[in-house]
Formats: structure tokens, sequence, C-alpha cells
């Protein structure tokens, strides 16, 4: 089983990823990992297979609303089928229960933060992993690769610990949890040439259908498309070197008001 | 191509948000829809345009116009892509900083024209330099302010080049620019127009993108050690050098060695690593290996001792005093050291050293530590990836740290000068006083292959001979210390451990210690080891199985046969024959005597000073 070597820069994110799931796994007590379909988070399963030697050994979790798309979930069953995997899905709690001064489409995605507040009440996980970008959005530019949350989820973004070369903080008091952002240093153009070099399964929903293709793949309701002809993943590449657009463009939720999203982030979302 | 990444330093309102935001929106990465966003929220505070809001995403941070944490923004170039860590300037705020520049490759020093370099710059610097910055990139900022942009830049400029020779730092460029307008960021501008030199973003051409070397010695540091399929694997990443099938490598600190017999990167098979690669290996021997040790080539480790002399720069909020435990982490170990001595802390103002008791946050300080177990390390930042670290105090990481040199024995030597700090008895005053050195002699082997008569004959011989000797025979221990063990896999292992650590006190305390074990796993007898790392001795007592059997001195290979006895080594219970012991004792072709005065020689050439 050989593929052609991959490029330099995509090999160094690969084993910089690598490394981090393997402190994760090696320093924290109960990992577990967020799976939510798309292509980023497809990616780092990939990466966690290649880390572990074809396992993953911690539990993957879909926080569900049921509001995704029918391709994530036919998405989703074939990769369980394919791979092999075991995955917890975990019910959101209804939007009556989330922050009701939050904007519309934000106290939508809050649902997932509610989501996994219940679930880690349940099960204590010391660590949440998750395949977040810090190009993705101002916000999440800020996040450390290992960012300690407070025992009720939330994140305090001034009092964030140094984090000097590879040495990362684990210790987190008891009731709280760790989050692990394996993904932080990639770009979207380079998780699609990782996708492409390595020929990893995504839903097609990404790829241009009637000039129109999804960037990013959040609930059916909160979620656009944008205008694209890319229906290949060599076209995808190529448009994301030519635009500008921000990739979260198509998330009602981040532009409702000027501090939607750092509220989302300060109550736990992802 | 890799990209390049930039961290900006610069006291706080220097203008370090500003020419990042300016820069994203000069070459068009800024779209109109996010323009105008940025628009009615600088309207909203009441100011104009307000470039640095690109980055300082938070609402306390657009409130109080600082940037409070780091911030990353990519910049694409046709070549390469930039990615600018935005630093937080606030003293408070070091931590963030320090983080940031240990995440890069070059760095940007923003000086306002009409501030200079501020104590604050002059910290920086000072970090930057700590880190192995040889040479950096300066903007002086706002000359919109001065009425004449030319003379303030060269006077400014003529400070920062005294500043910076100083401390030894190379300006690759020292460039001229005014951020709010953009004049010198992407190109020249009106305030900028008399300027020959290159554009702040021109500047940054040819900087390199620091790549793990290939070049430098083999360091493969153990992250964790996963079972897949009865076959062990070792995992980490090979921080620096190439490693490749076929090769023998050195664990460190234990000093054990083995050779590559496969590389992983799942599911591919690899020839070789490649410096920076992520692998597993396979080894075609089971010596003991796990997190915390560090892979080397045969002949080229790292320094062991037990301290270190190191520059840290301390970031606890409590001062760091001369006697305080800490948790050293340097690679994937993690072991208590004691803060032995503050040598001084360097003072950011003279850049000179000056005495202190105590070392403060955002202080730089010359430290020595000492560890109650061997570290493996390389001197400077440069060598490997061993020679950085950090410091814990209750589970926060409290400094960083670089590792200036290895204190207490030279590469590679045996157990001479261990420099015992954390006791007020050195064992070279033991040694001086009893003639002789401690040392753990490990006997394993079958059962009734002779290990406890041996051992208790050479005892004799020892204690005749006036030396500090004394057994610890595995049944004897069983009925005290060990008896609450049975012969479980676990509890074996334990019974190893405890016995290991038990030698481990007596061999400090002086004493030639012969333990008298089954110790059937190699492993447990692999990390015994660790417990006295300077001195421990493998000895084989090697007897095969149908003759031990026929000997059966206390009857047992019967019991065991008849079923009467469950997990009996050698029978209903596996035996691994030591692969590379340092001692092999036959006693099948040799008699008690002939054993006892092999062993006796062996030990005597290990313990004479
Ligand atoms: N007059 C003038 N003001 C500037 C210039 N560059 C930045 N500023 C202002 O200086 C203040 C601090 O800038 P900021 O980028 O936040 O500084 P930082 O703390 O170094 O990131 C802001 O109000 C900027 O608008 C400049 O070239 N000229
Ligand atoms: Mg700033």
């Amino acid at each position: 089983m050989t593929r052609a070597q991959l490029p330099d820069d995509l090999e160094a994110l690969e084993s910089q990823s690598i490394y981090i799931l393997r402190e994760a796994f090696a320093r924290v007590e109960k990992p577990a990992m967020l799976w939510s379909i798309g292509k980023d988070s497809t990616a780092l399963l990939w990466m966690v297979r290649k880390a572990f030697l074809g396992e993953v050994p911690f539990p993957l979790v879909l926080l569900d609303t049921g509001m995704e798309f029918a391709e994530v979930y036919a998405f989703r069953d074939r990769l369980v089928r394919e791979w092999g995997l075991t995955v917890v899905n975990e019910a959101c709690p209804p939007e009556s229960s989330v922050d009701q001064s939050l904007p519309p489409a934000a106290r939508h995605a809050a649902r997932k933060s509610a989501g996994l507040r219940a679930l880690l009440e349940r099960e204590r996980y010391g660590a949440v992993i998750l395949g977040i970008r810090r190009d993705e959005q101002a916000i999440r530019a800020k996040e450390r690769i290992f960012s300690p949350r407070n025992s009720d989820g939330s994140w305090d973004p001034q009092r964030q610990p140094p984090e000097l070369w590879d040495y990362y903080s684990t210790e987190v008091p008891d009731g709280a949890h760790v989050r692990v952002h394996p993904l932080l240093h990639w770009t979207e153009r380079d998780i699609w040439r990782y996708t492409q070099a390595e020929e990893i399964p995504f839903v097609p929903l990404y790829l241009a259908r009637n000039g129109q293709r999804y960037r990013t793949l959040g609930e059916s309701n909160i979620t656009f498309p944008i205008r694209s002809d890319a229906d290949t993943i060599e076209k995808i590449v190529a448009e994301l070197a030519a635009t500008h657009e921000p990739e979260r463009a198509g998330r009602a939720m981040d532009g409702e008001s000027e501090d939607a999203f750092e509220r989302l982030r300060a109550g736990g979302y992802m | 191509m890799k990209q390049l990444r930039i961290v900006m330093v610069g006291d706080v309102d220097a203008g370090k948000s500003t020419i990042l935001g300016r820069l994203l929106v000069d070459l068009g990465q800024v779209t109109p829809a996010k323009l105008a966003e940025l628009e009615s929220t600088s309207a909203k505070r009441g100011v104009a345009i307000e470039y640095s809001f690109l980055l300082d995403a938070f609402q306390l941070e657009r409130d109080q116009a600082i940037t409070l944490d780091l911030s990353r923004i990519w910049v694409r170039l046709p070549q390469r892509d930039l990615v600018f860590v935005d630093a937080p300037g606030h003293r408070e705020l070091i931590r963030n900083l320090l983080s940031g520049a240990s995440e890069v490759d070059a760095a940007i020093m923003v000086v306002a024209a009409d501030e200079g370099i501020t104590a604050q710059t002059r910290k920086q610097a000072l970090f930057l330099h700590w880190f192995g910055f040889s040479e950096i990139t300066v903007a002086i900022n706002k000359l919109d302010l001065a009425s004449d942009p030319k003379r303030a830049y060269e006077t400014r400029r003529a400070e920062v080049e005294a500043f910076l020779a100083e401390l030894g730092i190379q300006a690759r460029a020292i460039v001229p620019v005014a951020a709010r307008s953009g004049d010198g960021i992407v190109k020249a501008g009106p305030l900028t127009a008399w300027w020959n030199g290159p554009a702040l973003l021109d500047a940054l051409t040819g900087i390199p993108s620091r790549v793990p070397d290939p070049t430098a010695e083999l360091r493969f540091v153990v992250q964790d050690v996963y079972r897949r399929d009865g076959k062990r694997f070792i995992a980490g990443r090979l921080d620096s050098g190439t490693m490749h099938v076929g090769q023998r490598i050195v664990f460190w600190p234990l000093q054990t060695s083995a050779e590559v017999t496969s590389i992983v990167n799942w599911p591919a098979q690899l020839d070789a690593a490649r410096a920076g690669q992520s692998v597993a290996i396979e080894l075609n021997s089971r010596i003991f290996v796990d997190r915390g040790a560090v892979a080397s080539a045969v002949g080229h480790g790292p320094e062991l001792g037990r301290a270190l002399q190191a520059t840290v720069v301390w970031l606890g909020a409590t001062p760091a005093s001369e006697g305080d435990s800490l948790r050293l982490r340097l690679g994937t170990r993690e072991i208590p050291v004691t803060l032995q001595k503050i040598e001084h802390v360097v003072d950011h103002e003279t850049l000179e050293p000056r005495p202190a008791e105590t070392i403060g946050a955002g202080e730089v300080g010359v430290v020595a530590f000492v560890a109650r177990e061997s570290i493996a390390a390389d001197a400077g930042f440069e060598a490997s990836s061993l020679g950085r670290f950090v410091l814990m105090r209750d589970g926060a990481v409290v400094a960083g740290g670089r590792v200036d040199a290895v204190i207490g024995r030279a590469k590679g030597e045996g157990a001479t000068n261990v420099i015992a700090m954390h006791s007020s008895v050195t064992a070279e005053e033991r040694a001086r006083r009893n003639g002789h050195r401690g040392g753990v002699f490990w006997l394993t082997g079958l059962p009734s292959a002779g290990k406890s008569t041996i051992a208790m004959a050479v005892q004799r011989m020892l204690f005749e001979r006036g030396r500090h000797v004394y057994v610890l025979d595995g049944d004897t221990l069983r009925t005290g210390l060990n008896i609450d063990l049975g012969f479980s896999e676990e509890d074996r292992a334990e019974n190893v451990r405890r016995t290991a650590a038990v030698a481990g006190v007596f061999a400090d305390a002086g004493f030639a210690v012969i333990t008298a074990l089954i110790s059937p796993n190699a492993q447990d007898r692999e990390a015994a080891r660790a417990a006295y790392p300077d001195g421990f001795f493998e000895i084989y007592i090697s007897c095969d199985l149908s003759t031990a059997e026929r000997r059966d001195v206390k009857g047992h290979y019967k019991r065991a046969r008849a079923g009467e006895m469950v997990n009996f080594t050698g029978v209903s219970a596996p035996y691994d024959i030591p692969e590379n012991p340092e001692l092999v004792v036959d006693t099948v072709t040799h008699d008690i005597a002939e054993s006892a005065a092999a062993l006796l020689a062996f030990i005597e050439e290990r313990i004479l000073v």
C-alpha cells in the first residue's frame, strides 16, 4: 500500500497533527472526538487512524440536532461501515433550552453547545478533540491547540495558558475538560489538498451542482450554498486560491451581530 | 511551498495589528462586505476605520483598542503563504508573546516613530534573542506624526541599530512605514517616497522557513507504545536527523539499544523516516521502551546527567526561588526537579547580569536544576528539540527554558562523577568511605536454576571481603513486602517493581544488592533498570528446563505438572530469556563454586572504585 509521497508542507502539517493527537491520548484521561462529518473532522478522523495504526482509540461523537443534510447522514453510515467505526449519536436538546438572548441562528447553533455540555456532564470526558482551524474565523484564530475549559464548559480567552513549542497544557481541574485542536494550523486549502492527496472520502455536497456548492456544512436550516462551478477537488483548490470570501459566509449565525460568534464560543460552542 | 510564520512584536500601540490589517486590505484580501463591516464596527466606537479590528476580534479588544491574545492571519502570496502571529505588547501578556514567538520562523519588530524604543520593546527584543532569533525585520511606524518623516526615521533607525547590536541581533531591514495610511506596507506612499529600500512586504521575501534538520543528530521522541495484533509499535516523532530500517538506535536515558525493523506511517511501510515525521517503529528486541524515552544513533546520544544549567523565562505569577520543587517537561519526559540555584537575572534595561534571590514574571534568569533521575538533554535551541523545556507548578506552565549545559557526567560514561545533590551525603562520599560503590545485580532465571543458592554464596564471599552487600530474595520478600501479590502477570510486574525500588534504595545507600527473583518478563526487568540506572546489571542464571525440573528443589515443578500450581514459570507461564544480559552464569556446565566465583568477580569489578 504505497501512495505517492505527500508534498513537504502537507507532510509537516500531518505530522504535527498526529503528534498532537498522540499527546492528547497519552496525557489526558478519557478523551473523545467530535465528528461533524464535514471535510475537516473527516480529514482529522483519517489522521486519527494514521496516528493509532488503524484504530480510533476513543469515542467518536456526533452532536446531532436532527437537522443535518440527508447526504451527511448517508455519508456517516457509509464511513461507519467502511472504516468499522463506532459512533455515539448524541441528540441535542431543543432550541427552547438555550440562551434566548442570542440572535435566532446563533440560538439554533447553541443547541450543539448544549448537547456537548450534557454529554460532558454525563460522560466526564477529560478532553474533546475537535477539527477547528484558525483561518476559519477571527475568534478561532485566537485559540490554543490545547485549550482548557472551565467546569461549566465556558472558555476564558483572557486567561489562556502559555503554549510553548510542543508543550501543551493538559491539566484541568476536576469536572473541567480541555479542548484539543489538532487542525488549528491548517487552512481550508490545505485540507482539500490533503483530502485529494490521501484520497479521503467526503460528503458530495461540497462539489458544485447546478452552479452551487456548500463550502461548509452546518445544519441544513442555517447553512447556505455558495455560487461555484467547482465540481472536482482540483477546482475547489483553484477556487480557494482566488477567492477572498470568508469560508463561513454561508453560516447564518456568524454575521447576525458583531459579537455573536464570540458569545457562542464563550458559551462552549466549537 | 511551506508557509513562513512571522511574529509581530513591539510595545502596545506601536501599530502591529494595524500593519497587519492594512496588509490584508492593501493586498485585496478583504472582501467589500468585510470592509463595510469594519467601517461600521469602527464607527460604532467613534473611530475612523480601524484596521486592527480585523485581528482584534474580541469585544474587549475592540472596546479598549488593544490586543489581548495572539491572533493569526494568513496572507496569500503567489510564492507562499505568510502566517502572521499578532502578539499583544502588554507587559502582563508576556506568556502570549512567548507562545507566539515559539511557533514562528521570523519576527517583525514595530517601533512607533513618536515613542522610539521603550522599556517594553527592549524586553521583547531580549526574548527574541533568548529564542535564538539572530535576525529580525524592523518597521518604524507612524511617520505621519513626524514633521519630517525622513529625519524621524533616521533618528529611530540609529537608535534601533545601536540597540540590536548590543543584543547581537542583525536587522535584516529597517523599513519606514505609516500603517494607518498604508505607506511603505505593500508599496511606498507619499510619506515614504524618499525611501529607496523595500516596502515591509518586500523585505520579507527570501526569509527561509524553519524546517526540521535532516543533517542534525537523530532524535526520535517516544510518545507512546501501542500493541496491535501481538506486535509492539513505538510511536513518536523524529524531531531531527533521519532514521532507516535496519539502523541500530539507542534509547535514553536507559541506554538500551535495538535495531529498527519497520517504520510505519499507517498504512504505509517506509524505508526511512524524515526529520519532522510522526511515525511508529518496531524493534528487533523486546527492550523496555516507554513514553519519555528518546532515541539516538549509536555513539551520537544526548548528554546525560542529574543536573541542568539553563536560561529560563519565568511566567508564573509567584516568582521562582531557590529550593522550589517543579516539574520539568523535556521532550515527552516529565520529572520532578529542584531549582537549586539562581545564578543571576538578566536586567532588561542594561542587558547585564544582576544577582537575584528570585525570578519574577517576565524576567530572564540563569539557573541550575537537579533531578532525582538522569535527564537526557542537548544544550541549546539549535542542537535538537531536547534543548528546550517548560517547567510546571501545580499543573500549570510557569516557565520556558533553554538547556545551556548538562551537568553530572559526561556522555556515555559509567556512574563515575554523579553529583547526588539531593542528598546531604553524596554517592562519591559513601563510595570513598566504603571503598566501593553500590549497584544492583539482578539475577533472573527459571525456578531451580540456582539464583538463590548463588546469591547467598556470593553474599557470604563479599561480606568476608568487607563489602556492604545484601540479598533480596524473591521468596523471602513474598512473606513480607510482597505478601499481597500472587503470580498473575500484573502481580509479577508489581513484584519486580517493588523489589527494584528497594534495591535502588540499598544501592543508593552504597550496598551491592543481589536480587534473586524469577522475574520472567523481559519488559519488567528492563523497567527495573530505571530504579538504579547508573549501576544496574542483568545477570542470567542459565539452566535448561529439563535440568531445572530434575533439580526441583521445592517440588514445585511436580505440583505444577500435576495441575496443583497455576502460572508456574516454565510449565504454565512464559519465561523471556534475556537478550542482552550483562552476564550469563551457566549452572548446567558449572558447579555452584564456579558459578559463584564468576559472579563474585563480575560484581567486584563493577563496584570497586
Ligand atoms: N497616526 C498613526 N496612527 C497609527 C498608525 N498605525 C497605527 N496607528 C494607531 O495606533 C493605535 C494602536 O494601533 P494598534 O495596531 O492597535 O497597535 P498594536 O498595539 O501595536 O497592535 C491605533 O489607534 C491605530 O489606529 C500610523 O501609522 N499613524
Ligand atoms: Mg495589537
